[in-house]
């Protein structure tokens, strides 16, 4: 689903967007006010000046409308691969955009991810699963690395992967994958904007990832450990 | 008389790192290995598990002061971050928040997440990354030591950058995508992975320390390291809207200023060091009284 298409589902009541190049941003109405929207479109990969242009804009929000809830539309084929990027510190811009949602959250700005294209790998942490919850649509793609190259680095066949990959929810791409193991909180389908809207009321205060995941039976000792360890 | 031979670092296993870095018998491991919480997934790959899972947790004292520190194994899948090995670092963190030590000390031995349990470790970086800034919203800084031959790299290079201060050696090495995956991903032309000086120049700590991505070089000995993050104790974590604006045009102007280089002797030269050919060569300390001749 294009942007604009997205856009139009979740906002019924109207929205305003500037879009420049990979990114856009801008406002959604929604009953309980408006609503701050950051996204990329097209599938970038995301390199500093992209990362730079995403908390460059997120700042803004932080510093002109304190609390107002903020909704990431994901698209993107992971971090960029590249020597320049690399050189200057690529994994400290990617925390960077990272430390600015989280903060946002903090600030009382929920913080909304809807990967509503492709997330992957560097991209999916960057911008994605470090938003106050994470979510999708039923079409999109949420990956680390594809089946083949895991056969590859793996040396295992790819046939067994791929007939494994129905059972076991632990490696394998795929949106239903991330739900059962509690990274994706829900896949949105339907109507929308009441989707967002349900996301707008719930707590984002706790971190309640490895219990989903434990409930789903996608990481089934994530939870154990933690608890074992807080009570030791 | 003993003899006192300083401990290599890059060569230490994650135990005997722990063991030279902390106050002597010190440090209390949580989750050892007699619990035995390995991975329940690595039988599907016919991969021999570790009781650890790659990763010792624990508290102890670092010159009296009262410290939480995880160390990561390269030894085993190379620190790779899995289930149970990201569990046991989020489980530490979350801990932080109620016993309260006076630091939270992460040595880094990573090549990023495991990728026989891919989405278990990417969830986990992201739950480790949030754990990190509860213990620095608390005001307890996090403190990221890099100097193990996996150096960190992936999710473990994006976590880094979420610590309060990086002590590094030349030795480790920093980033998101390695030489070897641009390299395979983009073609040789791109990256040339053999090319070791190239990489080392790229992702070491040298270079690393000059852009200001890390505040401490020092040589390869954990009497280093240790030393290095005692000097900077007790203090406190930073963690705010300013420290982030700040932060915000700090990388613009690296970005700005360093566009369009590929080599790290040009963004050397750039900063002013005229016989930027010669750094590789200097040791941690000559370089440092460079820099502040400067």
């Amino acid at each position: 689903m294009k942007a604009q298409e997205v856009l139009s589902r979740i906002f019924p009541e109207g929205f305003e967007i500037q879009s420049g190049g990979a990114i856009f941003h801008g406002t959604g109405k929604t009953s309980s006010g408006k609503v701050a929207v950051i996204g990329t479109e097209g599938h970038p990969v995301l390199g500093i000046s992209v990362l730079l242009q995403l908390s460059e804009v997120m700042l803004q929000v932080l510093r002109e409308t304190p609390r107002r809830p903020i909704l990431l539309l994901v698209d993107n084929d992971g971090q960029k691969m590249a020597l320049e990027d690399e050189l200057l510190g690529l994994n400290q811009y990617i925390a960077h955009l990272v430390m600015v949602q989280d903060l946002a959250r903090r600030k009382g700005h929920p913080v909304i991810a809807l990967v509503y294209g492709n997330s992957c790998a560097g991209g999916f942490i960057g911008f994605g699963l470090c938003a106050g919850h994470t979510y999708a649509l039923p079409d999109s793609n949420t990956s680390v690395m594809i089946l083949p190259a895991i056969a590859r680095v793996t040396k295992l066949p790819l046939e067994y992967l791929e007939e494994l990959s129905k059972t076991v929810a632990v490696f394998a791409p795929g949106v239903q994958n991330f739900e059962r193991t509690g990274g994706v909180e829900s896949v949105w389908d339907g109507d929308l904007n009441q989707c967002l809207e349900q996301a707008l009321q719930k707590d984002q205060s706790a971190d309640q990832r490895a219990e989903l995941g434990a409930q789903r039976g996608g990481r089934p000792l994530s939870a154990t450990v933690i608890n074992r360890i807080l009570n030791a | 008389m003993k003899k006192h031979i300083a401990r290599n670092y890059l060569e230490a296993t994650a135990r005997q790192r722990i063991k030279d870095f902390l106050d002597p018998d010190s440090f209390r491991e949580i989750c050892p290995p007699t619990e035995g919480f390995s991975s329940p997934h690595l039988h599907y790959f016919a991969i021999p598990l570790a009781f650890d899972d790659g990763v010792v947790i624990g508290e102890g004292l670092l010159g009296g002061f009262s410290v939480a520190l995880v160390a990561q194994e390269g030894r085993f899948m190379g620190g790779a971050i899995g289930e149970v090995h990201s569990a046991k670092i989020v489980g530490l963190l979350r801990r932080c928040l109620k016993t309260r030590p006076q630091a939270m000390i992460f040595l880094f031995d990573s090549g990023g997440v495991r990728l026989q349990e891919a989405n278990a470790g990417e969830i986990g970086v992201a739950e480790i990354i949030r754990g990190i800034l509860d213990v620095r919203a608390a005001g307890i800084p996090v403190f990221g030591v890099i100097g193990g031959s996996c150096g960190a790299f992936g999710g473990a290079g994006i976590i880094s950058g979420c610590c309060d201060v990086l002590v590094v050696s030349e030795e480790g090495r920093i980033g998101v995508s390695g030489p070897e995956v641009i390299e395979t991903n983009m073609g040789v032309e791109v990256f040339d992975a053999r090319d070791r000086a190239l990489v080392w120049r790229t992702y070491g700590g040298k270079n690393r320390f000059l852009q200001s991505q890390v505040q401490e070089l020092v040589e390869n000995s954990v009497a280093e390291f240790r030393a290095a993050v005692l000097r900077r104790l007790p203090c406190s974590s930073d963690y705010s809207l300013e420290a982030l604006e700040l932060e915000q045009q700090e990388l613009a102007r690296r970005a700005a200023r360093f566009a369009g280089s590929r080599d790290a002797i040009e963004v050397w030269r750039k900063l002013g060091f005229t016989d930027a050919e010669q750094i590789p060569s200097l040791t941690a300390g000559e370089l440092k009284k460079l820099r502040e001749a400067k």
